[in-house]
């Protein structure tokens, strides 16, 4: 059941009415529960995890552990001087931060965080998600295009170069998951790797398909890094080769959008990997929504590591690896699983 | 008899200049002695012609500095050259030129370090060079108003730039726009990967760089002038510690002081001599961390591990310097004659942590190799790129370990040793690849050795057992005579002083050969062609301190 039903049913009144107020009242409780975990992520855990790589300690005058830098960092950003550039093509370069962040966080409404906190749960769920995540491509080339500096025009270019080679072995994978499930449904999905894969005694192990099909689960993460913009392929940022990248001239509010849309997207990476590959929000122990949690969260933290560790490669060897090796690489993969589960269903 | 040629001049013990004199029959009009070789006066319409001889038949392939000066009579270039097999083979040209018409035939087809070097003699001192294949200012805006090395130049007259002469910098450059599938760029001087304050005039092809012209001087604080206008004794010995600032400064302030000691025949003192070998060498370790730091920067991205690590571990050895000098960056330690403190109190204790830092330093060194040199990334990236081919980089006058890595062998700790470089067990660390990469390795290896000479230095202080005599006794003034140019190995290369005494406290001509100077101008060579992204490698690679470059 998914939370606008559930919110709807616990109004004391019915009727068209009360579906589009738990309608409304759902999105806004994932918006802001989205929003609540880019804000931790963005001014705090950020420095904290960059931080612990390079022996330092980073921000610990706010709250436990530093964690109320939160708001005076907020307070800041949103306090300085928005430039807008000579010459910027207006309602384009104004629109580019609102596709980045919205794009990333339409994506959210199928994602089945646990507990029943579900926005929506259409057949179509798997593409749907794959669909708006992409329209962020629209954004980085409205920025890169509309800002009128070279640097970001650079960026904008990179950009959709990287995406156009990325998006598409990362589909290919994706639709080698749901050949396994027969479903786009992310609730089908997540239920078919509940099931018990082999069991060892009293431990059994479930059937995610990261067990399954690891090689489809490694594709998947090397594609989802570069379609989030990370180390080793942040070419479209790279500030030591373009300043910023498509970002260069945003500055106050817009960039906050901007980096806002970065971060909804690295987590909406994650919630991509823990739906189709680590069974959800499925775990032991504890509830639904904490592993679901734990999961992209881990994604989070793999990004950070990447960053730190990790050089970032040139922008024709970007193009090469996702071109010809990873788009041969997934349709091995794709053709190896529709063989093995054309065999098995006979 | 042999069947190789030996260079003309070459003997045994040391250069023949009769035999170079005759060699250059006809273009010799006169020999002059300076202090650290002989120096001869040709016209100044045979420069390219002497040059081209002195280098092919007389192996001078090493063309260090081009020093120019303006006399009450007269203008003067002079050319110092040197062989990168054997440096302390020196020789110097010097070009008069009247004072009603400088010009002077350009060096530039010879040597291509020339053509910087003349720019910045044509902008500061006011000689023309015909034949030059790009005479403009260098270092000073392109609107500058007279030349502010030369005898006239009125210091108190405002520059004042009519908005007309701001031209766009797109103009002129006119050939390169037109094309419609280039892009005009500028790279700094605001940018993240320029290391200080570099701006380069691109032109992109997509993703590649098809012309790149460095524009340097914006961090030009007029070092030679200051220098030229403070008394040998105490005044100029700070300045050395601004020209490459990131913690290079005893390195630069021994260029100083060899030439200058040189000039007014001092002695040093063994133990003191120690005590520069050792500061300096962890001052080399502090300035190579920071290279390799930054350069990781370049390549990885703003969140990299390495540049923090590198920057723990150069702290340590910070800590160690600012103890021994009492300062962190601006050291200003050495003195004409010596050093100006001895070891701190306890020695004994201030030796073990520096023996303790320095033995454990090889391991820390290890994880850079984990991180960088055999990283597999790392290669990908930087392996074949910015490639600087040996004789390329003689004819460019790169020194250092952009040398180094290029397979040059050349190290003036031990071709043209000083200080007590000679009594110590080390090695010259060259790369034959002259790639990004091989610049990076000779650096990293290049630590290794240093720590090598400072444990042994430790030894030799922690032993001592004679008088611990850290300046010898030099006057009060020093007023020295006669032109001396001199160089000892800095952080980048070949930092060179030249110098002419006229008899007073203070130089009459102060002219400073910086190697990041030279090494920056090979960049044009390292980037074109190449990726928007190797180009900063390669950039990353040179290791410029824009102080040093624009001093």
């Amino acid at each position: 059941m998914t939370l606008p039903t559930t919110i709807e049913e616990a109004l004391p009144v019915g009727g068209v009415a009360a579906e589009a107020v738990a309608a409304l009242t759902a999105a806004t409780v994932i918006g802001t529960f989205v929003m609540l975990n880019t804000a931790l992520a963005g001014p705090w855990a950020k420095r904290k995890i960059t931080a612990a790589f390079t022996d330092r300690i980073s921000v610990n005058q706010f709250g436990p552990l530093g964690v109320g830098i939160v708001v005076p960092d907020a307070v800041r950003l949103v306090s300085k001087e928005l430039i807008v550039p000579e010459g910027a093509d207006r309602p384009a370069w104004d629109l580019a931060p609102l596709v980045l962040v919205f794009s990333a966080l339409f994506a959210f409404a199928v994602i089945p965080m646990g507990n029943g906190v579900h926005l929506a749960d259409p057949e179509v769920g798997l593409v749907f998600v794959f669909a708006i995540a992409s329209v962020a491509s629209l954004g980085l080339v409205m920025a890169g295009y509309a800002s009128n500096n070279k640097y970001a025009f650079l960026g904008g270019l990179r950009a959709v170069a990287q995406n156009l080679a990325y998006e598409i072995p990362l589909i290919l994978v994706g639709i080698s998951v749901v050949l396994y499930t027969g479903s786009l449904q992310m609730s089908e999905i997540v239920a078919t790797q509940r099931e018990t894969l082999v069991s060892l005694g009293p431990l059994s192990v479930p059937g995610w398909f990261a067990i399954v099909n690891p090689f489809a689960f490694v594709l998947f993460l090397v594609a989802n890094v570069a379609e989030v913009g990370r180390n080793p392929f942040d070419v479209f940022e790279a500030p030591t080769e373009i300043v910023a990248g498509y970002q260069t001239e945003y500055s106050s509010v817009y960039f906050v959008l901007i980096y806002l849309g970065e971060f909804v997207h690295i987590f909406l990476g994650g919630a991509i990997i823990a739906t189709i590959f680590l069974g959800g929000p499925a775990g032991p122990v504890l509830p639904g929504i904490v592993w679901f949690l734990l999961k992209i969260w881990a994604m989070f933290l793999f990004t950070q590591w990447l960053r730190s560790a990790v050089p970032r490669v040139r922008i024709d060897q970007l193009i090469e690896i996702g071109w010809k090796r990873l788009l041969v690489l997934a349709f091995v993969n794709l053709f190896v699983t529709a063989t093995v589960v054309g065999v098995l269903a006979a | 008899m042999s069947l190789q040629r030996r260079p003309v001049g070459e003997t045994p013990d040391g250069l023949d200049y009769d035999a170079l004199a005759e060699l250059l029959d006809g273009y010799v009009l006169d020999r002059e002695q300076h202090l650290n070789c002989e120096a001869f006066v040709i016209r100044p319409d045979d420069v390219a012609a002497v040059l081209s001889t002195l280098r092919d038949r007389a192996a001078f392939d090493h063309l260090s500095l081009v020093t120019a000066q303006e006399y009450r009579d007269r203008y003067e270039s002079i050319y110092h050259l040197k062989k990168y097999d054997d440096p302390t083979q020196e020789l110097s040209l010097v070009v008069p030129t009247p004072r009603d018409q400088p010009h002077s035939q350009s060096g530039a087809d010879v040597f291509d370090t020339a053509t910087w070097h003349e720019r910045e003699a044509y902008d500061l001192v006011g000689i023309e060079y015909d034949d030059h294949p790009d005479l403009r200012r260098i270092l000073l805006p392109e609107t500058w108003q007279g030349h502010p090395l030369s005898l006239d130049y009125n210091q108190d007259k405002p520059q004042i730039v009519p908005l007309r002469e701001h031209a766009n910098p797109m103009e002129g450059r006119t050939d390169v726009a037109d094309r419609s599938d280039t892009m005009f760029i500028n790279i700094g001087p605001h940018h993240p990967a320029t290391h200080g304050v570099l701006h380069l005039k691109t032109v992109v092809d997509g993703e590649q760089v098809v012309d790149i012209d460095p524009d340097i001087g914006y961090l030009h604080r007029c070092e030679e002038q200051m220098c030229q206008q403070s008394t040998y004794r105490h005044q100029i010995m700070p300045y050395p510690d601004r020209w490459d600032y990131v913690s290079a400064g005893i390195l630069n302030e021994w260029a100083y002081a060899r030439a200058a000691e040189s000039l007014a025949d001092i002695d040093v003192p063994v133990y003191a001599q120690v005590l520069r070998t050792m500061s300096a060498e962890l001052c080399r370790i502090c300035a190579h961390l920071l290279a390799i730091g930054t350069f990781a920067l370049d390549i990885y991205g703003e969140f990299t591990a390495i540049f923090m690590y590198a920057v723990t571990d150069r702290e340590r050895i910070q800590n160690l310097l600012e103890e021994l000098t009492g300062q962190r960056l601006m050291f200003n330690y050495l003195r004409l004659g010596g050093v100006a403190w001895g070891l701190p109190e306890p020695r004994a204790e201030y030796l073990e942590t520096v023996r303790s830092v320095m033995t454990e330093f090889p391991d820390r060194l290890e994880e850079y190799h984990n991180l960088l040199t055999s990283n597999e990334l790392f290669q990908m990236r930087v392996l074949d790129t910015g490639v600087l081919p040996a004789e390329t980089a003689k004819s460019y006058g790169a020194t250092g370990p952009v040398a180094r890595g290029s397979g040059i062998d050349y190290d003036l700790r031990r071709d043209d040793p000083y200080g007590y470089y000679d009594e110590l067990d080390w090695e010259v660390v060259t790369d034959d690849g002259g790639d990004n990469f091989s610049r990076a390795l000779v650096r990293l290896q290049e630590m290794e050795q240093s720590a090598r000479i400072v444990r042994q230095c430790v030894d030799v202080l922690a032993d001592w057992s004679g008088e611990r005599e850290i300046q010898s006794n030099v006057p009060r003034t020093v007023k020295p005579g006669g032109e001396v140019y001199r160089a000892v190995e800095g952080a980048k290369g070949e930092l060179g002083i030249y110098i002419r005494a006229d008899g007073t406290d203070t130089p009459a001509r102060f002219k400073i050969r910086s190697p990041a100077f030279s090494n920056l101008q090979t960049l044009e060579v390292l980037a074109e062609g190449e990726y928007i992204a190797d180009m900063i490698a390669a950039l990353g690679s040179l290791d410029i301190v824009l102080g040093e470059v624009d001093r």
